[in-house]
């Protein structure tokens, strides 16, 4: 407004505000090529060495320092997770959208039940549902695997697929059901031909939300994981534990990009609806 | 012709009931009956929350009577759902669907009956030459203007041939100019077709320009079925007298003078009226303004006169609006034309006036005690 | 319109997630909270008596012979609250002005600038909170920088200190104070803002006065997103805290994957989500009121 110098303020304050954002993302990225063996953020030179590394590949540093003991051990998590990931995103979505389709399409006196029952998954914190199923699970002695995981990560991302195709719902104009079946279409038809190609932009970006969450999920997995269904995240989290060795740069720059295009996707669907 | 077979649609004393969101029941259709007749365009006009909106969605199948019946082409459409009714709608936001193009939001309604591609196509191409949009048939409707979408909705309700076309409030989204020429198109379009068209509008003017018969509604009830000069000239209630044109209302008690009846006000305000009325009925007394104008030097038994001051005049345009103060404390505007006019726009503001009216024009409704 | 029908459809698309919720949501939540009021069994497990020692070990009762108080419990809960807290206001007065920034950015540079932003959510929090190790570890990022700049010449101690589980916590939770804010801000009225300069106010009072109240909403929202995950969390203390800053998250995980002691656990978690719980409803009163107001 009339006050230049707090606009410029506020600036300096939002490019602060990025680099605080950024800063760490772009120091892993670009360390991740670094050579040095002993002290990784003693910059020697570029190399690839770790990606190499990680993916069992020999290379001159696998001397010292090679730490994936077992690249298959990483590899089964990366599958791990993305059959996970797979699994409950397709589950959570159909049922996701249709609940969110019961709720928002039809009158009935539980519906604020439901809205409170979705709900909550969301603002659950993690360490309690995680632990919660694992003395569930445990205690009706379901064996702790993929499955656990799967049904685990369902309770949530139900939620987060109801959420944002209500979202979705809400901002679709219900004439246009209304219209359809004024021109002579039945429910089945107009549910295929209006109501799904109009919400179809939320049902994808519900989903693709609901990938990431569970390729990402880190306490409930780990509570609820057995010992030989480990998923990338918990797999990171134990080396993590153990110490920092520098292929990890090397993956989870490998992960940010994954993240980063499937987050590039789902933009992509928003922008096209 | 039997009486059944040229009626299209009949509504038999509906009944429908709203729990209103404050709590307790709103009445939105408090036993409606009617009759529309093929091929006319009826217009259902009304205030907001008068039930019009509710009396279409009752025939386009959207809400359930809680009492009383629809009859669609004779038959009762009791439980049959939207999809399965011979009338389509016109909708007040148009709805069309803004994942289709024109082509195909028109031919959706063929599409779902199952109708073969050339004839769809044939008829396709009918429609938006009737509605002038030839052309357009692959834009989206977000492309496309206010009235373009009007075209796109009226295009995709016709080309289904329904017996009946609901139009809820489709022009109020349109600006002033576009609104006027598309009710003189609506109208040709119906002449065109002739099927009915069944109109829902709280805009008075535009039922009074479209309509062949106009049914005016209030707190759930009908208060005046008629054509449009019927309405304007023998409103049957003060209701539809306030509303629909412009007019100085006089409530009161009729008594009998030596020349003639007079309707006194409850504030003292005696006013002539012509013969009819019987000394203690209770009237209500409409006088329009273009029926008002000065008083010529020797009154005869024909005309009432009141007495006013000028308070303002007001240009109009083709006429001037002349706002007059009656002695009980009561505005009265007068729209005279011609020499009439000129007469009265000699007057300065603060003057006194005699107004006249002839007692033969206004229009006064008597309920008896 | 509640046709036999359309009841029908209405139970087709509940009940499996009717189904699925109820079973494996609240089926476990149920099982969790009848657990923390039973007996810990010698060796791990639980056996079936009633037992309120359990919130008394945390609470302050005990009774001598089974299981003693120890305040340290206590303290641990309340150090995670106040660090919620904290939390809390951290991200409030980093996202708040950027929030502002953005708001005050064209049309076309605000979409991209809140993209930018909200992307990292979408990086692995693992990944993200490594990120802070490399930095903050004593041969990390931040040492090696200042030491090479002759800044310092002592490596500093930040890494297993409440400060470094406070930067952990404030950049993995940022978009969830962000976001709500954005759109707060957003939906404000600039000719309000213009309404109160013009009626004198100076930019400092037309804030305090106008911004900040027709916020709130979005504060209220933001507050209650960054608190709950700040409050159970045990990954950013186990990673940046260590054994120094527990928090009560890693309270629970070590009575489930060490200590063995499932009752104990429960309870903690089960006096988390009651936090939770009040933290929703001072949330829901507030913006209950906001609305009156309005």
């Amino acid at each position: 407004m009339k006050h230049p110098w707090l606009n410029r303020l506020l600036s300096v304050h939002g490019l602060l505000f990025l680099f605080f954002v950024y800063a760490p993302i772009i120091i892993v990225v670009v360390y991740s090529f670094n050579s040095h063996p002993v002290n990784m953020m003693v910059w020697k030179d570029f190399t690839f060495d770790w990606y190499l590394s990680i993916f069992g590949q020999p290379t001159e540093l696998n001397e010292q320092t090679l730490y994936v003991e077992s690249t298959d051990q990483l590899l089964a998590a990366v599958k791990n997770s993305l059959l996970v990931a797979g699994t409950t995103t397709t589950f959570s979505t159909l049922v996701g959208t249709a609940m969110a389709l019961a709720v928002y399409r039809y009158y009935f006196r539980l519906k604020p039940f439901y809205q409170g029952l979705l709900f909550m998954p969301m603002v659950m914190p993690d360490i309690v549902l995680g632990i919660a199923l694992l003395v569930f699970f445990v205690n009706f002695s379901i064996k702790l695997g993929l499955m656990s995981i799967i049904i685990g990560h369902c309770t949530f991302l139900i939620s987060y697929v109801f959420i944002v195709v209500s979202a979705r719902l809400a901002g679709m104009d219900n004439t246009l059901e209304e219209a359809s079946a004024d021109l002579g279409a039945g429910p089945w038809i107009t549910f295929k031909r209006v109501t799904l190609p109009l919400i179809l932009p939320g049902v994808v970006g519900g989903a693709l939300l609901a990938f990431i969450i569970s390729m990402d999920d880190l306490v409930i997995t780990y509570f609820i994981a057995g010992v030989d269904s480990t998923t990338l995240p918990v797999f990171i989290y134990g080396m993590l534990r153990r110490g920092v060795k520098p292929e990890i740069n090397a993956i989870a720059t490998l992960m940010l990009v994954f993240s980063f295009l499937i987050a590039s996707l789902g933009l992509y669907f928003r922008k096209r609806s | 012709m039997t009486q059944a077979a040229e009626s299209i649609v009949e509504v038999k004393e509906a009944v429908k009931r709203f729990p209103a969101p404050e709590g307790g029941v709103v009445t939105a259709l408090d036993s409606i009956s009617l009759k529309v007749q093929q091929g006319q365009f009826v217009t259902l006009l009304g205030p907001s929350g008068c039930g019009k909106t509710t009396l279409l969605r009752t025939i386009s199948g959207f809400e359930d009577l809680d009492s009383g019946a629809v009859l669609i082409g004779g038959e009762s459409v009791l439980g049959v759902p939207p999809y399965r009714r011979p009338v389509n709608t016109v909708f007040q936001n148009y709805a069309l669907f803004p994942h289709l193009s024109v082509s195909g939001n028109v031919v959706y309604g063929l599409e779902v009956a199952g109708i073969k591609k050339t004839e769809r196509d044939h008829r396709l191409k009918e429609a938006l030459e009737r509605v002038g949009l030839s052309g357009f048939e692959r834009r989206k409707p977000a492309q496309l203007s206010g009235g373009q979408q009007q075209r796109v909705a009226l295009a995709r309700a016709i080309i289904n041939q329904p017996k009946l076309l609901l139009l809820d409030e489709p022009l109020s989204a349109l600006d002033r100019n576009l609104r006027q020429s598309m009710q003189l198109e609506l109208k040709s379009l119906q002449h065109d077709l002739g099927i009915c068209f069944l109109f829902v509008t709280h805009d008075q003017e535009e039922a009074l320009t479209m309509s062949d018969q106009v049914v005016v509604l209030n707190q759930g009830r009908i208060e005046q079925i008629g054509p449009p000069d019927l309405l304007y000239h023998k409103p049957a209630t003060r209701f539809v007298a306030e509303f629909i044109g412009d007019s100085a209302i006089f409530s009161g008690r009729i008594q009998n003078t030596e020349a003639s009846p007079v309707l006194v006000t409850e504030d003292g305000l005696g006013i002539p009226v012509g013969r009819g009325p019987k000394p203690g009925d209770h009237a209500t007394l409409i006088i329009r303004p273009e029926n008002l104008s000065l008083a010529p030097p020797n009154p005869d038994d024909s005309v009432s006169i009141l007495d006013a001051v000028l308070e303002q005049s007001v240009f109009r345009g083709a006429t001037h609006q002349y706002v007059c103060v009656l002695p009980n404390g009561t505005s009265i505007s007068a729209t005279p034309t011609g020499a009439d006019d000129e007469a009265f726009s000699r007057v300065s503001p603060g003057d006194s006036v005699q107004l006249a009216f002839r007692r033969n024009i206004p229009h006064l409704i008597i309920e008896s005690q | 319109m509640a046709s036999k029908r359309d009841t029908r459809r209405l139970i087709a698309l509940l009940t499996p997630g009717t189904l699925f919720l109820g079973i494996f949501f609240l089926g476990p939540l149920a099982v969790m909270v009848i657990f923390s009021f039973l007996t810990p069994g010698l060796y791990g497990g639980v056996e079936w008596n009633f037992y309120h020692w359990n919130y008394g070990r945390i609470l302050g009762w005990a009774d001598g012979d089974w299981e003693e108080f120890d305040p340290v419990y206590a303290q641990i809960f309340f150090r995670s609250v106040r660090l919620a807290f904290t939390n809390v206001l951290i991200t409030l007065l980093i996202c708040y002005p950027a929030a502002l920034w953005v708001s005050g950015l064209s049309v076309r540079w605000r979409t991209f600038v809140v993209f930018i932003i909200t992307l990292p959510f979408f990086v692995s929090l693992v990944v993200r909170l490594f990120c802070w190790v490399l930095i903050l570890r004593p041969s990390g990022f931040l040492n090696t920088t200042l030491l090479g700049l002759g800044v310092i010449s002592e490596p500093i101690d930040i890494i297993f200190t409440e400060t470094a589980v406070l930067i952990g916590m404030a950049y993995i939770l940022l978009p969830f104070m962000f976001l709500p804010l954005y759109a707060s801000i957003e939906k404000l009225d600039y000719s309000l803002l213009e309404a109160s300069s013009d009626l004198g106010a100076n930019p400092f009072q037309t804030f305090l006065r106008v911004t900040l109240p027709s916020t709130l909403p979005g504060i209220a929202a933001g507050a209650v997103l960054v608190f709950i995950p700040s409050l159970g969390n045990f990954i950013v203390p186990d990673l940046l805290g260590g054994a120094k800053v527990l928090m009560i998250g890693n309270l629970v995980e070590q009575q489930f994957l060490s200590a063995r002691n499932w009752p104990f656990g429960s309870a903690l978690s089960v006096m988390i989500m009651l936090v939770m719980f009040l933290a929703i409803v001072i949330y829901l009163r507030r913006i209950g009121r906001s609305e009156i107001v309005r």
